[in-house]
This record gives structure tokens, sequence and C-alpha cells, in this order.
């Protein structure tokens, strides 16, 4: 038991504390990407500040808070970017384009930041668990053991280990919480710019 | 009856020059199976647990899968996609490169730092190669004499002789180097850098560095930018580089080494693979769940497929 725990705090530390080896607050496997950039998403008119004018514009500003909400399915998401593409021309697509990342990219960043507060929590839960283990050690080597403090802290030993684990089964799906969220970007702007003349 | 002759000299004419595209699904644990010439998908088929590099034997007879969970390579029929046997591959196979003859294959093992050579008539391990830490990219030279390992973490690209199996020479490129691809004639061997966001061009006569190609797309911010996969057309005069999360892959002149171009495919572009006749170039799309089709003459992408979760690698059956 003692050796299995050890071995899993190692281990999971280790892999909280820099998956990328680029980022030591970063625990994903994934590279931390900051922030998202329109190009990675579209080859369109480069928007210049008319273009960032006209994406403030209520009508806009309007569909694209629509096209943002992941509820709606991206079938609807195509016909409503269709009807407008009717009544619209590239710069208003362009706008268009520019309203939806305006709205998912700050989404993505408060992610990005919550997933390092966790990461961080790992590594401070990790360094915990393994001062427990040595003051069991302590504990546990000294001439009289203190069988009650013994058990108390092995008690809180593998309470903080069943915290750690459980946090680090869950860090694969928020470590893609941010890929849905590009997913979504991407694909609006796949059908926004299917319109472009 | 005249249009009725014409349908049918099409269809006739069309399959002769149709060839299976075979792309891994990493988190699918499948793999999608297309037509190069309808574009559409034939089917999609268990091929156990996340498969990644895939290729296949020169004849065309034999499907090579790194199913990395499962520690082995998997070999199947690529008609049927019945799996045949499997061979020895050493742990966590990522990525792997078959001799031009069609034996041996050669396995980057990550988490064990060796090349594992597999001798794929007998199914046996011939050789161990130790090499840097966490091997990865794989290439071979057009002559079949040279083997080239990169090295994740060493940031190494390493030069093997296929002939005593020993490491000749090492090249320091940018970090995590993940793909070794020669040109034609063997005179050129491009090695992309994944976080240093360069191909490093090595002359493999001297093993010097002659040239590093950057990337700069206007609208991408410089973190996105993480070259992958490359691609070479068979006359050397066009490489192709998949940027990964840029979305994007790089045209490039293979005779100045200048980027002339960069082509919006889909997100998370990992690596391609052409048609014999270099019509097309396959790129698999690891989060938008496709693959984009490029029309490599006109250097524009013409359509893009849906495929499994997360495609990873891409083969394309010879004529």
């Amino acid at each position: 038991m003692r050796t299995a725990l050890v071995i899993c705090v190692a281990l999971f530390a280790g892999q909280a504390m820099a998956a990328d080896g680029t980022d030591p607050d970063w625990p994903c496997i994934q590279r931390k990407q900051p922030h998202l950039s329109l190009g990675q998403m579209w080859s369109g008119p480069i928007p210049d500040d008319r273009i960032n004018q006209l994406a403030q514009d209520d009508l806009i500003g309007n569909l694209a808070d629509r096209l943002e909400q992941r509820r709606m399915p991206i079938e609807t998401a195509e016909s409503e970017i269709a009807s407008f593409a009717d009544t619209s021309d590239n710069d208003g697509l362009t706008a268009l384009m520019v309203a939806v990342l305006e709205r998912i990219e700050p989404d993505r960043t408060a992610l990005i930041r919550g997933i390092a507060r966790y990461g961080r929590k790992q590594v401070q839960l990790a360094r915990k668990i393994e001062e427990r283990r040595e003051a069991m050690a302590r504990l546990e080597a000294a001439a009289s053991p203190d069988f009650d403090a013994i058990d108390a802290e092995e008690e809180a030993l593998d309470w903080d280990q069943r915290v750690f684990v459980e946090r680090q089964k869950s860090l694969t799906y928020v470590c893609e919480t941010p890929v849905i969220l590009e997913q979504r970007a991407f694909a609006l702007a796949r059908a926004i710019a299917s319109h472009l003349e | 009856m005249k249009p009725l002759i014409v349908i049918g000299l099409c269809l006739s004419v069309t399959p002769a020059f149709a060839n299976r595209v075979f792309v891994s699904n990493e988190k699918g644990n499948d793999v999608t199976v297309l037509d190069s010439d309808t574009l559409e998908v034939i089917g999609t088929y268990p091929v156990g647990n996340r498969p990644r590099g895939i290729t296949i034997s020169p004849n065309g007879s034999e499907l090579y899968v790194c199913v990395s969970d499962d520690d082995i390579v998997r070999v199947f029929d690529p008609q049927t996609m019945e799996e045949l046997h499997t061979l020895p591959s050493g742990p966590d196979p990522e990525l792997f490169v078959l001799h031009p003859s069609g034996n041996p294959l050669y396995v980057a093992n990550e988490d064990d730092n060796l090349v594992t050579v597999v001798d794929t008539r007998t199914h046996q391990v011939l050789a161990e190669i130790p090499v840097g830490v966490e091997p990865e990219g794989m290439g071979v030279s057009p002559d079949g004499k040279v083997v080239i390992n990169t090295s994740e973490t060493t940031n190494m690209a390493h030069f093997i002789d296929t002939d005593t199996l020993e490491i000749f020479g090492n090249v320091l490129v940018d970090s995590r180097p993940r793909f070794a691809e020669y040109n034609h004639d063997g005179s050129k061997l491009y090695v992309s850098s994944e976080i240093g966001g360069t191909i490093s061009v090595i002359d493999p006569s001297t093993q010097q560095i002659s040239h590093k190609i950057e990337f700069e797309i206007p609208g991408v911010l410089p973190e996105a930018i993480q070259p992958v996969g490359v691609r070479v057309s068979s006359d050397g005069a066009r490489v192709f580089v998949a940027l990964g999360p840029a979305n994007r892959v790089a045209v490039i002149d293979g005779a100045t080494d200048e980027v002339q171009d960069y082509l919006l495919v889909g997100q998370r572009v990992w690596q391609m693979a052409f048609t014999p006749d270099e019509k097309y170039l396959f790129t698999t799309n690891g989060n938008s769940n496709d693959v984009s089709v490029i029309d490599v003459e006109a250097a524009k992408v013409v359509k893009s497929v849906a495929v499994g979760q997360q495609p990873w690698g891409v083969v394309v059956a010879p004529d």
C-alpha cells in the first residue's frame, strides 16, 4: 500500500506539473495556447477598423450572441448564417466572424486560467500528501508510537489521496473543454466563410 | 444514346484510378477508409487501442498500424480490413517507417528511448537501437541506406546506418522535433520542430543544417504554429508542412525553401499523405475530426470529409 501510494503520487505530481515541459502551471497533455486567433479559422478578408466597428452593430452582435451558445445545434446556426448572408456582403460576414470570436475567446481564456488553477491545486495537494507520508513515517519510527496519531494521519492521508486521484481522473475532461470551444468557433467560421464571394 | 456511352466510359475508367485512403483515429480506436476518387467513406473498422502511425507495404498487401496503447503493431488486409497478424514493436509505438523494399519496419518507442527494427516477413525483432529521449519522428532515405529518428526531448535528428544499425550522425534541431522526411533524390532532409516552430533543412551528406524555414501567418498567434507532418512531392519541387493548431498547411518551394502559401484546412492538422499520382494530398485534422483534401496542382483545399474521432495518421494505397 505504502509503495503503491508513493509511486502514484510521484507519477501524478509529475504529470500535474508540466505535461508539455514548457509551462509549470499547465497540467494538460495538449500544449497550452492562451489565446485563439482569427487566422486559425478564417482565410477571408483581414478585418480593419471599419470591420471591427461593424462587428459592434446590434444586428450582428445579437446574431453572434445566439450563434455562440452551444445549445444551438450547428445545423440551426448554419441556416441562421445563411439567412444573414442573403442580406449581407463580405464585410458583414467578416464582421460577424469578428463578433463571434470576440464572444468565444474570453470564455476560452477564462477556462484556460481555470485549468491552470486546477493544475496548481493538484501540485499543492501532491506536496501535502508527500508531507503527510513523511509525518507518518516519523510517527511510526518513534520509540513508543502514538497509534491514535498514526490512525488520524493515515485517515487524512487516505482522504487527500482520494481527492487527488479523483481530480486527476477528471483532468482529461477538464483539458478537453477548451477544445470544445475551439471546435464551435471553427465550425461557425467554416459556415460563415462558405458564403464569402 | 451518346450520353449513355460517355457515362459508361467514365464508370469503367474511374475505378482503375481509385486508391484506398486509410486514416487512423486516435480516440475512435478505428481506421476510416476513403476512396481517393469519389472522396467518400468506404467504411470504418476497429483496429485496437489508440492507433497513430499508419503505413502500407509497397505492394499494397499489408496495412501496418501502431496501436500505441496495445504496445504492438497490428497488420491488416487493406481490402477486407481483417487482422492478419501482429508485429512486436516495443512499448508505446507512435510512428514508424518502412524500408523502401518493404522490409524491415523501424519503430520509434517513445517510452524507452529505442528504435525497434522488426522483420515484416518473420515477425521477429531484428534489433533495438538506443537513441535520444522520447524518440518520435522516423524517416528513411530514398535508397534505404539511412534511417532518421528524431528525439523530442534530446532535440536531435539521429542518422542510423541501415546495414550496421548504428548511429553515425546527430544533428541538433529546434525544440521537440516531430517528423523527418527526405526529398526525392535524398539531397535534403526536412525535420519539423513542433515547439520551435521551424523546419530544419539538413544536407544529409554533411549532416549540417543548410536552412531553417520559419512560419508567419497573418492573424495567427505564433504559439499556434506547430509544425508536425511533412510531405515532399516526388520531384522535390513542393514541400507541404502541417502546422498543427494553426490549422494551416504551408506550401513551400522545394528549390528555394520559401513559403508560398498557407492553406486553411481543419483543426489541429497533424499528418498528410499524397495519392500515388500526387493529384491530392490528404490531411488529418484531429480536433475537427475530418480529413481535408488538397488539390496539389492548384494548391487549394477542395473538400473536407468527416472521419472518426481524432484522426491522427493517413496513408494511401499504392497503384
